[in-house]
């Protein structure tokens, strides 16, 4: 990745220009992306820094109390209670939409009458505002672990079916063919080419659930169960403790790219062959 | 003609089409197609056949029907007597796109048909090697199709399809993809594995350079619908693997070049849909 961004940015200082590769300390440094990262960071922390103690307002902290409000929370196990509790409506209501979004999105590009089956309720889930639905889920469901498990669901099951669904279909046609020249059976072709040749997409498909997953389960605490994480930030909302209230938004967006990250290494680990060239929502 | 032929002469009938036809089905709002129409012709077994017409002729849907991968309307093709109803062992193709798995190594896209018949892994790899020996990719067994030129992706499309050890190869416009030198030495090492097993061979191609090169006969189709106009026998002398630029020089070979292309010229050039959209045209100008 960094050497990728690195070749890209030495492709556009111009090929007469490029300097030959080196190995010292100072090229290495001027090379990888996290230079650049980090000095991305350090302005945005130092142009915040600066805003709020300029704002001097009760609900914008300074980028040190946020720091502050951070430390505190990893001390206290109150933090760590609320990130177990909300997590679990993650791990049950995402494995699930893993479990039956991925065969349900590979079955309907497939068989035409499976898909005929759900296909209207997954164009309404994909364009329904989620949020809408939450009152309609704890009405039905009640304020328990079942509504905010649903909500995950909900809120991941689409982009898996539908990523699944397109990776299927976006095998190449001939590869099929191939298969069935050579005698393959239904069964093979799902084995030996269905199945390893949507893949990549798949995975694009389980890695944006998941950011899905997250913000359901974040959503549904803020705006109707007040519990968990959800209840970390309306609580310190509520004290007025606003390096605290940062502090967990930070830890919710820790959690999502540390999540993320590792799908993303086990999506490029299941399919090296095609880093990158999965689809997108 | 045929006294250069005269070994397979005596060589049983191998294929069979016999009165196939074939309408692909009106889609919206065009017309149905006749992709084929009344086709009968005979391959011995070991005969090496190229099959030469413009785009839109039904060769390659011939070649399809052969393979067991299109159905067909009415008529028959028959294999060693018998009827084609699907795709069987008897038989492999190579594929113009070359239809390799981008995620799987050299080695398994080559052992990828014994795979499917439930050859057991040390085997398959065993027979895989020495087909990639056949073809010249010796070291890139362990690489993925990503990491090969056009070239060496086609060869092991062919490697894929000996492995299986056909009576049939099936080859749809293989080397239609890749550039003139590239394909110069894929004829040429097609040539030479061909005259080392003998296999029958039909080799679907739009190039007149290639049918006349590779072919024994050369079945010259035309469109709509699809069907035969000639069958013409190759008075070339085998084996031509290594004399490749001497026949390209020979008047024989420039002779049959320009009359196949004279041929092809007319079918496209006054084809009935040209004459008749002509003929509406001057109708609509007269009125």
């Amino acid at each position: 990745m960094s050497s990728a961004v690195s070749q890209q940015r030495r492709a556009a200082t111009g090929g007469g220009l490029a300097r030959p590769p080196s190995h010292s300390v100072a090229s290495r440094i001027y090379d990888s992306a996290w230079t650049y990262r980090l000095i991305a960071f350090a302005i945005f922390a130092t142009v915040w820094q600066l805003y709020a103690q300029a704002a001097d307002s009760l609900l914008i902290p300074t980028f040190t109390e946020t720091v502050e409000g951070l430390v505190t929370l990893l001390t206290s196990p109150e933090t760590y209670q609320a990130f177990l509790l909300s997590n679990q409506a993650l791990v049950i209501g995402f494995s699930i939409a893993v479990i039956v979004g991925i065969p349900a999105g590979l079955a309907a590009a497939r068989y035409p009458t499976i898909e005929a089956f759900f296909d209207p309720y997954l164009s309404i889930l994909l364009v329904t505002p989620m949020a809408a639905l939450i009152p309609i889920l704890l009405m039905s469901l009640g304020i328990g672990i079942e509504a905010r498990v649903l909500l995950v669901i909900v809120f991941a099951i689409p982009v898996i079916i539908v990523n699944s669904r397109a990776g299927v279909r976006q095998v190449d046609a001939s590869l099929i063919e191939m298969a069935t020249s050579y005698g393959a059976t239904e069964r093979q072709i799902w084995r030996k080419i269905l199945i390893p040749g949507s893949l990549p997409a798949v995975m694009t498909g389980v890695r944006l659930g998941l950011g899905r997953g997250i913000t359901g389960m974040v959503i549904i605490e803020l705006l109707m169960v007040a519990v968990g994480i959800g209840n970390l930030i309306l609580e310190f909302r509520g004290l007025f403790e606003p390096g605290l209230l940062y502090g967990v938004v930070v830890l919710v967006v820790i959690e999502a790219l540390i999540l993320v990250t590792l799908v993303r290494k086990l999506e490029y680990r299941l399919a090296p062959w095609s880093r990158g060239s999965a689809l997108s929502e | 003609m045929s006294e250069v032929r005269a070994l397979n002469d005596q060589a049983k009938t191998l294929i069979e089409f016999d009165r196939l036809c074939k309408i692909f089905p009106a889609r919206g709002d065009d017309e149905p197609v006749e992709a084929l129409k009344d086709v009968s012709f005979d391959i011995k077994d070991g005969e090496f056949i190229t099959v030469l017409g413009p785009s839109g002729c039904g060769k390659t849907t011939l070649l399809r029907i052969l393979a067991g991968l299109e159905q067909f309307d009415s008529g028959d093709v028959r294999v060693d007597g018998q009827s084609v109803t699907g795709p069987g062992p008897d038989r492999a193709m190579v594929f113009q796109s070359f239809a390799l798995m981008p995620w799987a190594k050299i080695i398994d896209n080559v052992a990828f048909g014994l795979e499917l018949r439930g050859v057991p892994k040390a085997e398959r790899e065993d027979r895989a090697m020495r087909l990639i020996e056949l073809v010249g990719l010796k070291g890139f067994e362990r690489r993925l199709p990503g990491a090969l030129s056009g070239g060496m992706q086609q060869r092991v499309g062919l490697a894929r399809a000996l492995a299986v050890d056909p009576r049939i190869l099936l080859m749809d416009e293989p080397f239609g993809a890749l550039d003139e030198q590239t394909r110069r030495l894929l004829q040429e090492e097609l040539l030479a594995i061909w005259e080392a097993s003998r296999k029958t061979v039909i080799f679907i191609t739009h190039s007149m350079e290639e049918a006349v090169l590779l072919g024994d006969r050369i079945v010259l189709m035309s469109p709509r619908p699809g069907r035969i106009v000639d069958v013409v026998d190759v008075p070339l002398a085998r084996p031509r693997s290594t004399t490749i630029d001497t026949i390209e020089g020979s008047p024989e070979f420039a002779a049959i070049t320009a009359d196949l292309w004279h041929r092809l010229r007319e079918m496209q050039l006054f084809r009935p849909s040209t004459a008749e959209a002509v003929e509406a045209d001057a109708a609509r100008v007269a009125s």
